[in-house]
């Protein structure tokens, strides 16, 4: 068979390089499959790292020690791998890892499997990409998923592929919709019973918002559930696509057309609770960002959507930001953790605040800011559910002179959010959150704006401009009872990568300014950094191999600040683009 | 030093060759003289022993007008059976152009493709008999066909076409002749920043879903492949393939109609 011989070629190509370093060590079976048990079992197995969130709850918290607070400044450089070509900057992915093999996205929609021992390339994928892709924040990709023999990602054209593992072959591949509506996909996707889910980008235009859930072997779609009310949802029974219900209720908080461009794209990974068997999906802003044009709480916008993986209906539903007229978002992952016999989630909104949930229900157990200036809200109430709101809006459009543009205002946080995508991580062992903050207002005004496809569908005006002289970022200890903030770490530039804890009394996360850094988990004394050569904004993964404990982060500066911070700007234009793969282990001397 | 005898005489053997090809088909040595020729049989024919016959037919033009479109003919029908056919251009820096498993079809393909330099372009047809038996010929290029951009790939628009597919049957008493074009840029990935992108797949169906004939194709084949297939007579013939982003090529064709339906 010509096709089979075709295969054949690659997969001999991709044996005769991991000949090489056969010599050396084992590099893992040629057929290893990665089940659904094992994904389930992610957090606490330490070999291999076999989701987002390095387990689905996405506690990105590691039970290894062998670094640990004693031995961390022994931590060197065990290889790098450079993601090659022309296309650097925006490197925000977190690796996955099994069987000696680990697999990473790149920016561009490219990704690369890597022998873990080696750092040599196993083979690479480069998807191509039209011309016409409408990426809103920057040609980023986060992740992979790992399922059985495949590896599926998501590219800036609203595709899913699914590649074989060893010849990075197209196995299925699926179109999630039209990029030149605007949809994109950038998101590391979730496998859920033997389902892979995966939502949408494109929330500036106007695209709906939805989870998919697809069987991970073959990209059949198994159910929809759009995120903005008056959507219909979709199931397949077999091949038959069946209606599943509306999403909440036409009309009920959202004005006569507006819902049918209402945004709030699902642009960030969901998480996955074994415990009460739910999908936890974040919101993202309901548009056009200028909230006069649509009075009411816009549902289900800048929320966190609790999903049945089995029915694709909603079990509930948090907001955090109703009628959000600042982009705030609600994508934000929600974290599982477990407080004695509370099952508990915590979330960290760009609204600024820090919200515990009762993850079985939904409802609010605390809130409380987690930066030191929050401008739009003066709080939580903890009966209700609902912010405490200022009045803080900018100025309707229409009630200004010209009828162009509307009050300006200053609001604190800014946009791009007192914590954006970059996750953070959970330690069972201090109890604590790693929050990557960023401390910044914005001057904000409404324009009008009406809908067209592939358009940007904002109706509003922005200048982001930092809060302090001396730092944005904050990495901050958040006890998630108390509301404390145990130790903070300032940063210069915007953090903007993810952060990663270990039973090894650790916290690791990098710097726009190239370090990677570890923490002192309960003082947040600094207790080791290396200069990576590019700014860091992806997402540290640790495992372990052949008795040693292994870390890796992709480096290369990139993502939505440089492309939308505005006056950061001074703060981050020296920082230059890079494009690479760092593994660490301990010093042998 | 060579005696003018032995340098007349090496002349003679030389130009025997090009005029007598019988002569190279029991000699064994390559009648086009190409330094890659070894490379070439080891690599995409396993190393079998081959033998050079003029009944495998590779028209071309003596000169590519276009480098990025040279028009290819192989008819290997004189074999009789011919289970694959193997396509390549050797002094390409990718040398694999295709590869066809007849199956139900005749031995003959019909494309274009890119040259990246004066080049051997050779079938290899595996007959009934087991051995490869090859023929070629050479093609002269100005160069730069495979590591130039492709027009599609200039024009910003050329992802909203692609996998579109136009074509057309002719029958006769006994086959089917099926000429067609897919909108596809073919990226060789030679090019800086655009990452190789091709059809590397097609089936080619009846009505009933019966596997009528089997192509692999590969980066060298020209943007936009046009393929001409001699199929055994059917009344309407379905392609499927993808290429190797997945990107679905899906197309049916109905006798007397231009158009496609998909």
């Amino acid at each position: 068979m010509m096709i089979s011989l075709h295969r054949k070629r690659v997969l001999l190509k991709a044996v005769a390089i991991s000949g090489i370093s056969a010599a050396v060590t084992f590099t893992g079976t040629a057929n290893a499959r990665t089940t659904q048990a094992e994904i389930d079992g992610d957090a606490a197995s330490t070999q291999d790292v076999l989701s987002w969130g390095m387990g689905q709850q996405g506690q990105r918290y590691s039970p290894l020690k062998k670094i640990n607070t004693d031995n961390v400044k022994k931590l060197v450089p065990a290889w790098s791998f450079s993601f090659g070509g022309e296309k650097q900057r925006g490197q925000e992915a977190q690796p996955v890892i099994k069987d000696g093999k680990m697999f990473v996205t790149a920016s561009y929609s490219r990704l690369y499997a890597i022998d873990t021992k080696t750092g040599q390339e196993l083979w690479q994928y480069d998807h191509r990409l039209p011309d016409g892709i409408l990426p809103c924040c920057d040609v980023v990709n986060r992740g992979a998923a790992l399922y059985d023999d495949l590896v599926i990602f998501g590219t800036l054209d609203a595709r899913i592929i699914a590649l074989h593992q060893d010849t990075g072959k197209v196995v299925w591949r699926a179109k999630i919709d039209d990029y030149k509506a605007g949809y994109s996909f950038t998101a590391a996707p979730l496998i859920v019973k033997d389902m892979v889910i995966t939502g949408v980008s494109g929330g500036e235009f106007g695209v709906i918002g939805r989870v998919e859930a697809r069987d991970a072997k073959t990209g059949k779609l198994r159910w929809i559930r759009p995120s903005v009310e008056g959507h219909m949802g979709h199931i397949w029974k077999g091949d038959k696509k069946m209606e599943n219900g509306i999403t909440g209720k036409t009309n009920a908080t959202w004005p006569g057309d507006m819902w049918k461009t209402g945004g709030a794209a699902t642009w960030q990974g969901g998480t996955y609770d074994h415990e009460t068997d739910l999908i936890f999906y974040g919101t993202g802003n309901p548009a056009p960002w200028n909230a006069h044009l649509r009075p009411g709480d816009n549902l289900y916008s800048t929320s966190t959507l609790a999903i049945d993986p089995d029915t694709g209906k909603i079990v509930w539903h948090y907001q955090y930001t109703p009628n959000d007229g600042w982009d705030y978002d609600g994508v934000n992952e929600l974290v599982s953790f477990n407080s004695g016999s509370d099952k508990l989630a915590g979330h960290a909104d760009r609204n600024g605040f820090f919200y515990v949930l009762d993850r079985t229900n939904g409802k609010l157990k605390n809130a409380f800011p987690f930066v030191n200036r929050i401008d739009w809200a003066k709080g939580v109430d903890l009966k209700t559910g609902r912010p405490l709101e200022t009045g803080v809006r900018p100025g309707d459009p229409t009630k200004s002179k010209d009828g162009k543009k509307g009050d300006v205002v200053f609001v604190a946080p800014s946009f791009l959010g007192a914590k954006n995508w970059m996750p953070m991580a959970y330690s069972p062992d201090t109890e604590l959150f790693y929050v990557p903050a960023n401390e910044w207002g914005m001057d904000l005004w409404n324009e009008p704006i009406t809908y067209k496809k592939g358009a940007a569908y904002l109706g509003a005006g922005f200048t982001i401009k930092p809060l302090n002289d001396d730092y944005i970022g904050a990495l901050r200890a958040v006890n998630p009872k108390t509301g404390k903030i145990v130790w903070e770490y300032k940063n210069n530039a915007p953090l903007w990568g993810g952060v990663m804890t270990t039973a090894g009394g650790l916290v690791f996360t990098g710097t726009p300014e190239g370090y990677l850094k570890a923490f002192d988990a309960k003082t947040g004394d600094e207790l080791w950094k290396f200069q990576t050569g590019s700014g860091v904004v992806g997402c540290p993964v640790t495992w372990e191999q052949d008795g040693e404990q292994y870390i890796a982060v992709p480096s290369g500066w990139g993502g939505a600040v440089p492309l939308w911070g505005g006056d950061v700007a001074k703060k981050v234009k020296y920082l230059n683009q890079g494009g690479s793969l760092w593994v660490f282990k301990l010093s042998d001397v | 030093m060579k005696s003018i005898g032995q340098h007349l005489f090496l002349s003679c053997v030389f130009l025997c060759c090009l005029v007598n090809p019988s002569y190279a088909q029991q000699g064994q040595t390559d009648p086009l003289n190409s330094p890659m020729w070894e490379d070439m049989r080891r690599s995409l024919l396993g190393g079998a022993a081959v033998v050079f016959d003029d009944r495998v037919q590779v028209l071309a033009p003596v000169d590519a007008e276009d480098s990025m479109n040279v028009p290819v003919l192989v008819d290997a029908s004189a074999l009789g059976e011919v289970s694959k056919i193997v396509v390549f251009a050797e002094l390409n820096p990718i040398h694999k152009v295709l590869e066809l498993e007849p199956l139900q079809a005749k031995p003959i393909i019909g494309f274009r493709i890119k040259v990246q330099q004066a080049t051997p372009v050779r079938a290899a047809a595996l007959a009934g008999d087991g051995r490869w038996y090859v023929g070629g010929r050479i093609v002269d290029a100005a160069g730069g066909g495979c590591t130039l951009p492709s027009i599609g790939s200039e024009n910003s628009d050329w992802a909203s076409r692609m996998g579109e597919v136009a074509g057309r049957l002719w029958s006769n008493q006994d086959s089917t002749r099926l000429r067609m074009r897919v909108m596809h840029p073919m990226d060789t990935g030679l090019v800086p920043g655009i990452p190789a992108f091709y059809i590397d797949h097609l089936e080619f169906h009846d009505a009933n879903g019966e596997i009528l004939s089997r192509l692999s194709l590969h980066e060298p084949v020209s943007e936009n492949p046009v393929l001409t297939l001699d199929l055994p007579r059917r009344d309407s013939v379905t392609v499927v393939g993808a290429d190797n982003n997945g990107n679905p090529v899906n197309a049916r064709f109905l006798p007397g109609k231009h158009e496609v339906e998909k």
